[in-house]
């Protein structure tokens, strides 16, 4: 039978030497974390950006609207109209949108269409207009979008209305709240983006508002917990993963993998600090993501030398490791390739979203094949050497008898 | 082919018809030919769009616990003032303190002494003395921190069904609504834009129905519409206007007068901008109505012309003191008024509210009766004679078509019906995402995607030519099958872009499989096995290495589900079904299909690899 040929685009037999690089792209590895770790703390103080990440306020807290405008504005305008507003740090962004050209994205800290400091100027105005004794409670919580308040007489409701006029509060609901005898009013502010396109027309002309398509907004509190939520599932999904693999392989197998993915998640996460991407919970997706693919690039090289270490006895435990690397290569380069382009094409024709989960995804692609071979593989030998000192013989070998009862 | 094969490729071919079958609506719904389904498929599940996808809202509401304790303190220390009133003591003073302290503030010491255990047994398991002070004369009482974790969780509880119940009368598809610890989250996707701040009003509103008399026929309107003429420059929107009407019964006549503008605003500024004698006696207030001229105006000229009928606001003079209110409901439906044929709302009371709504409408009989709502006159009807039987009737505005008048009878039965918020909310997330932003992100997507699986599916010919056809083919499937499983999800399953993330990477595993797999068998071509003996051992080999790569994932996504929230829920579910789909088709299903295609070759043949 005459030996098939197959479009390959590494010949078989290659044997690249990757073991004997270890130490100096470990060490570039290393660099590249404490790069990634570095920009952190100098993001922080860089003028220009100012947050450890660019986070979005699904993170920090805060709204975030898209605006659409009739004409062409000027992002410094639109900035200082804010502040003058009410809404000072107000960051604009141009964005490309198809349906409205003139379209930003405002980014600020309020959640709510009343500031703490407004709500108490609010109280006292209640009080020198309607009496020291007569407010009983006035009830704002910071975030809220209604004011309670409770009066010692009856009070007319346009009165209220009034006060909160002068003081700035305008277009709000107020109406009686529970028994008519409580004398409570209940004071319903109106919502942040009616607020927003107020503030805005009032400087820039009636009408130059077009559009909001869209609004977020973000307590503080629920920011923290979100993001809490984000840690901890991360955390608890590496710890069972470690115990998975160490049932499956052994636990020598354990720390590589999870190195490897850490150092991959946090290779992703510098990307992003470098580049000062929008940092939200689909870029936590996106991570999640890059995780599993690296996780199950890992698994493919490290099943390898599993099946290698009981199959060649005879050689040393990093050759082993060399061999398997060198035997899962094509395979290796063909996955990457295939899905790095996918994402690539993502990445260039998505928008907004997607972007950033296709650039997470690039990143990951990279730093996620090659993690495998130069982080997780290097730690593997050294957890071998330093507890074994064998060939690498695994203890447990279930699923190779089942790979031999197969073959 | 053996039979074993051949049962094998039925059970394949029934497993894709079924996903076929279940995908259908969605597909269908998503092309916007819902209507072209046989019957028996309407009802099916379908794949729910999340909001980054088909836009609409997002609220998250936490239920201000506290609130719903220090009122029921506030209204606690009410009820011992009346009661320490019942024995005399009048000079008391009963105030809360932060969310659960009654502090009791007397004048002198035999005052403070009534309050003992005795008089304390009314809020038994409610208040208990927490400390004295007999030089100041007060006492310090504390709510019951098991009563006050009771009303918490009531409060909680209480405002999840009252937002549940008027959301669900919305008409919108799909609306959930679900606790999560203090907080409540409405998503309510496919909402147009149109509808969220009436969606958000609706939610939030607090629904106060207050029952009032008119006083008609005072001194102070007539002086006020004196007035009227004399700020003419200031208020030239404002007319005075005359009302009339005769009792039935013994036909004696009552006359009013009231103000009228098309803004509400200028009414209220004007009422508020009135001093001395004109000010407004405290026992009475001013109510508004929005309305316009009708047929029965006693102006001809309106009358004739329909299209002059305009809407204006009046106003209407009202004993501040309520005769009864909302509390007091116990049901609220939609009816149509038999003689105009609009919708109106009838309400019922219970027993107590009944006797009160009794009591009124006979001991004011001719007079007008302000029906309240939310600080707006809903209507003002002549009460002709005593009314038993605890019913009442709200008719609407008698403006817009009646699509929206019937909508606006729903809304108000909605909140009704479902009764006061127990507590206030606090709105601590909000997304609002409008369908045309998200159409734009998923054209995008499918662009790019489409993109991106072109490109792999062409690769894959390219190198592995016939088993690149058949990777292919099982990749189809396999995405066939994610989609099916999702739409069978209880509730049917909703898709998000981090769901999206979710399949693209599994979609990605499912080329790594066949690409292992591929490899193996080429290994094993090289090594001279023959085209049957290299793939039975390339699949067997390569099955324990995908299998490790799948379930490490699926722990993953099992972890995330269950601590993950809202978009890494979403990220896990279809990770977890993808998974398990990939098992099937890169492992089994593609086996069969080269037994198949191994199957009719001589042994000697090469295999197209």
């Amino acid at each position: 039978m005459a030996k098939q040929t197959f479009f390959e685009l590494i010949k078989p037999n290659h044997n690249f030497e990757f073991i004997g690089r270890m130490r100096l792209l470990l060490g570039i590895s290393l660099v590249l974390v404490i790069i990634s770790i570095g920009m952190l703390p100098l993001n922080h103080f860089l003028p220009s950006r100012g947050h450890t990440l660019n986070y979005s306020i699904d993170f920090r807290g805060g709204t975030e609207l898209q605006i659409a405008f009739d004409k062409p504005q000027d992002p410094a305008l639109v900035r200082a109209t804010m502040s003058d507003g009410g809404y000072p740090g107000t960051d604009v962004v141009s964005m490309k949108d198809a349906i409205h050209p003139n379209t930003f994205l405002l980014r600020f800290g309020a959640v709510s269409p009343l500031s703490k400091q407004k709500a108490d100027l609010l109280h006292k105005a209640l009080q020198t207009k309607l009496g020291e004794d007569a407010v009983r409670k006035f009830e704002f919580s910071d975030g809220g979008d209604k004011i309670y308040i409770r009066f010692n007489k009856a009070v007319e409701t346009e009165a209220i209305v009034g006060v909160l006029n002068d003081a700035g509060v305008k277009n709000n609901a107020v109406q009686r709240f529970g028994r008519p005898e409580d004398n409570t009013y209940e004071v319903i502010l109106v919502g942040l983006d009616v607020e927003v396109k107020r503030t805005l027309e009032a400087k820039l002309g009636a009408g130059s508002v077009v559009a909001i398509p869209s609004v977020e907004s973000v307590g503080a509190k629920a920011g923290a917990e979100l993001r809490d939520d984000g840690i901890k599932s991360m955390l608890f999904a590496i710890l069972c993963i470690m115990v998975y693999i160490a049932v499956r392989f052994d636990f020598r197998y354990g720390p590589g993998t999870v190195a490897a993915l850490l150092h991959d998640a946090i290779l992703v996460m510098g990307a992003f600090a470098v580049t000062y991407r929008e940092f939200s919970l689909t870029t936590i997706a996106a991570i999640l993501t890059v995780i599993g693919y690296s996780m199950n690039d890992t698994i493919v090289v490290f099943d390898r030398i599993r099946e290698n270490a009981t199959r060649l006895r005879d050689k040393k435990f990093d050759r082993i490791v060399n061999i398997s690397i060198n035997e899962t290569l094509s395979r290796t380069i063909l996955t990457s390739a295939t899905v790095f382009f996918v994402t690539l094409a993502m990445n260039v024709w998505g928008t907004g979203v997607i972007r950033d989960f296709a650039f997470a995804m690039n990143v990951g692609v990279i730093v996620g094949t090659y993690s495998s071979i130069f982080v997780a593989a290097p730690i593997l030998i050294w957890l071998n050497e330093r507890f074994f000192k064998t060939t690498g013989k695994p203890t447990k070998t279930r699923s190779s008898s089942a790979n031999k009862a197969i073959a | 082919m053996d039979r074993n094969f051949l049962t094998r490729v039925t059970a394949y071919f029934l497993v894709t018809v079924a996903a076929v079958v279940f995908l259908t609506p969605s597909a269908a719904t998503w092309l916007g030919k819902d209507d072209k389904l046989p019957k028996w498929m309407q009802k099916m599940q379908r794949i729910q769009l999340g909001l980054d996808l088909q836009g609409g809202l997002h609220l998250v509401y936490e239920v201000q616990v506290d609130k719903a304790v220090s009122d029921k303190a506030d209204r606690m220390a009410s009820d011992l003032e009346d009661k320490l009133r019942k024995q005399a003591v009048t000079q008391v003073r009963a105030e809360r303190f932060g969310k659960d302290e009654i502090v009791l503030q007397f004048k002198n010491a035999a005052d403070a002494a009534k309050v003992n255990r005795e008089f304390l047994r009314d809020f038994k398991n409610r208040l208990y003395e927490d400390s004295r002070d007999a030089a100041k004369f007060e006492v310090k009482l504390k709510v019951d921190s098991d009563y006050v974790d009771e009303q918490r969780d009531y409060a909680v509880r209480q405002g999840k069904e009252t937002i549940e119940n008027r959301v669900n009368k919305l008409g919108v598809a799909e609306p959930n609504v679900f606790r999560k610890g203090n907080d409540i989250v409405v998503e309510l996707p496919g909402l147009k834009p149109d509808d969220f701040e009436r969606v958000k009003n609706l939610i939030g509103r607090t629904a106060q129905l207050e029952f009032k008399m008119l006083d008609d026929g005072s001194e102070y309107m007539k002086k006020i519409a004196a007035a009227v003429s004399s700020k003419k420059a200031e208020f030239p929107g404002i007319e005075v206007g005359h009302d009339g009407w005769a009792e039935k019964e013994s036909g004696q006549g009552h006359s009013d007068v009231y103000l009228r503008a098309k803004d509400r605003a200028e009414l209220e500024r004007f009422f508020a901008s009135l001093t001395g004698d004109d000010l407004l006696p405290t026992d009475h207030e001013i109510g508004y109505e929005q309305t316009q001229s009708r047929d029965d105006d006693e102006d001809e000229d309106n009358k004739k012309s329909a299209v002059a009928k305009e809407r204006y606001w009046r106003t209407y003079y009202l004993h501040r003191r309520a005769e009864l209110t909302g509390e007091y409901i116990t049901d609220a439906e939609t009816t149509w008024d038999q003689q105009t044929g609009r919708p109106e709302v009838s309400i019922s009371f219970d027993h107590e509210g009944a006797n009160l709504f009794e009591k009124a409408s006979g001991s004011n009989i001719g007079r007008k009766m302000a029906i309240i709502l939310d600080e707006k006159i809903n209507s003002a009807p002549v009460i002709e004679g005593r009314i038993g039987g605890g019913h009442a009737r709200i008719t609407l505005g008698g403006m817009g078509d009646p699509f929206q008048m019937q909508q606006e009878a729903k809304d108000l039965v909605a909140v009704l019906r479902t009764g006061a918020l127990p507590a206030p909310l606090k709105k601590t997330f909000e997304t609002q995402v409008g369908p045309t932003l998200g159409r734009d992100a998923v054209d995008k997507a499918k662009f790019s995607m489409i993109v991106g699986s072109l490109a792999v599916i062409l690769f894959m010919l390219l190198y592995y030519r016939v088993s690149g056809l058949i990777a292919n083919i099982a990749m189809s499937l396999n995405i066939l099958y994610q989609l099916a499983i999702l739409a069978l999800l209880p509730g049917g399953g909703t898709l998000t872009l981090p769901g999206i993330a979710g399949v693209v990477l599994t979609v990605g595993m499912a080329v790594d499989a066949n690409i292992i797999v591929y490899e193996r068998i080429r290994e094993e071509l090289r090594a001279g096995k023959s085209a049957r003996g290299a793939v039975e051992a390339g699949f067997g080999r390569a099955f324990w290495t995908i299998f490790d790569a799948h379930v490490t994932n699926l722990v993953a996504g099992i972890v995330l589900y269950s601590f993950g929230t809202g978009p890494i829920r979403g990220f896990a579910v279809t990770l977890m079904i993808g998974i398990v789909a990939n098992l099937f088709t890169s492992v089994w299903l593609s086996r069969a299909m080269f037994d198949f295609y191994v199957g009719r070759r001589s042994s000697s043949a090469h295999l197209s690899i």
